[in-house]
């Protein structure tokens, strides 16, 4: 058995990881993945041209099974260990002794700790609707690391009608335990537009901070008209990046923005992209009732709610029903906040 | 039942049908590729063959 690694399908989520622009950053999440979870089942990872990712239709989760002679033989749209353990009873035989999740004792570590406070500075609040688009940062194998990255998003309306909100959020990568160094000049940008664009400014920069120092995003949301598909916005960043007390970096990078959507960027979770909400996490659920009752079973739910089910049915009748669900919602968003551990809900 | 639960899982239920029919499906070969183990070291997915290969794509984040 193999876990894939592929690009993230919530950044900002469970410790605030975004995309990685290289193979060795995205190797070290791979690493990092390994070590969060401690299980001993093996990893492969996707090339960052997302090969795999494609090749096998492009799903956050699902699950294939493949036979001696590499013949897929299930295939599944959600990965389900029920149903992974029953497919291998029929294709491999029955075991003598199954192996129980309490047995694989799983050392579940925390992500990984910013390098400074965050909730310093307020985040941009924006809208669920927004998709991201793709961005080609400009690597230079001997220029400094893109400590903070790039992300993109629009609104739909940009696609459609050439103009709407363009957001450009400059996040640090928690892998390289950077933060923002507030003691010298904010971060700043500016934007070289194709000819015909409408943009309200072509030169931005961070608002001051009276922290020494952070790790929260630097947002802007930008309005754009006229953007016509095919030409790309080029955007250059300078800023200040500390890695502990000793080491300051400062840094100028640049980017390629596409009006093209990034079906590998994911959907971005967490404060300023939003949560799970109550209602519409469990109408979502509820999705996966199979037997039309209204509720879910054990086997019928995925993912980290599994191993806490018993705590969530509240009234023990070994079903979760609309009310019960709305509260794993809150319980999801509290476990992605970095810093806090897995544990079982209340 | 709960207002637009229907309408949720008839529109999941027909995007992961839809998902399971797509190519590869079962009894299609398992796609040749070169992806990485954690250390970065090259590893062909035709080297898997031998044996069952159970393959989860999930997400932590």
């Amino acid at each position: 058995m193999f876990f894939i690694y592929k690009s993230l399908a919530h950044p900002e989520l469970a410790g605030n990881y975004v995309q990685p622009f290289t193979l060795d950053e995205r190797l070290a999440h791979a690493r990092q993945a390994e070590k969060q979870l401690g299980a001993t089942v093996p990893w492969l990872v996707d090339a960052m041209d997302n090969r795999l990712k494609h090749a096998l239709g492009d799903r956050a989760n699902s699950e294939f099974i493949v036979d001696p002679k590499g013949i897929i033989v299930r295939k599944r749209a959600w990965s389900h260990p029920a149903e992974v353990r029953t497919d291998l009873e029929k294709l491999v035989g029955p075991v003598e002794n199954i192996t129980r999740e309490e047995d694989v004792k799983l050392k579940l570590e925390l992500p990984i700790k910013s390098a400074a406070a965050r909730g310093v500075v307020p985040r941009l609040k924006r809208s669920e609707q927004m998709q991201a688009i793709v961005i080609v940062p400009k690597i230079d194998p001997k220029g400094p690391s893109f400590f903070a990255k790039l992300r993109a998003e629009t609104d739909p309306d940009l696609f459609r009608d050439g103009a709407g909100k363009l957001y450009l959020g400059f996040h640090l990568d928690p892998l390289h335990e950077a933060h923002w160094n507030n003691l010298t000049k904010p971060l700043s940008f500016k934007l070289e537009v194709p000819e015909g664009v409408k943009i309200g400014k072509l030169s931005f920069e961070s608002p001051p901070v009276m922290a020494p120092s952070d790790s929260d995003p630097r947002e802007f949301l930008v309005d754009v008209e006229n953007w016509p598909e095919g030409k790309s916005i080029r955007l250059s960043v300078i800023y200040y990046a500390c890695v502990g007390k000793e080491t300051c970096h400062t840094v100028k990078q640049e980017y390629e923005i596409h009006l093209e959507r990034d079906r590998d960027a994911g959907k971005a979770r967490g404060e300023g992209a939003g949560f799970w909400d109550a209602e519409g996490f469990a109408r979502q659920n509820l999705a996966r009732d199979k037997n039309g009752d209204g509720k879910l079973n054990k086997a019928e739910v995925q993912g980290l709610i599994v191993p806490h089910f018993e705590s969530f049915d509240k009234n023990q009748d070994g079903l979760l029903d609309f009310e019960e669900l709305k509260p794993v919602s809150d319980w999801l968003n509290h476990h992605h906040q970095p810093g806090t551990a897995l544990s079982t809900p209340k | 039942m709960v207002p637009g639960v229907v309408f949720a899982q008839q529109k999941k239920k027909a995007s992961e049908e839809d998902f399971v029919k797509e190519k590869p499906a079962v009894g299609d070969p398992f796609p040749d590729l070169v992806v990485y183990d954690p250390k970065g070291q090259e590893v062909k997915t035709s080297s898997l063959r031998g044996h069952y290969t159970v393959l989860t794509f999930g997400c932590l984040t």
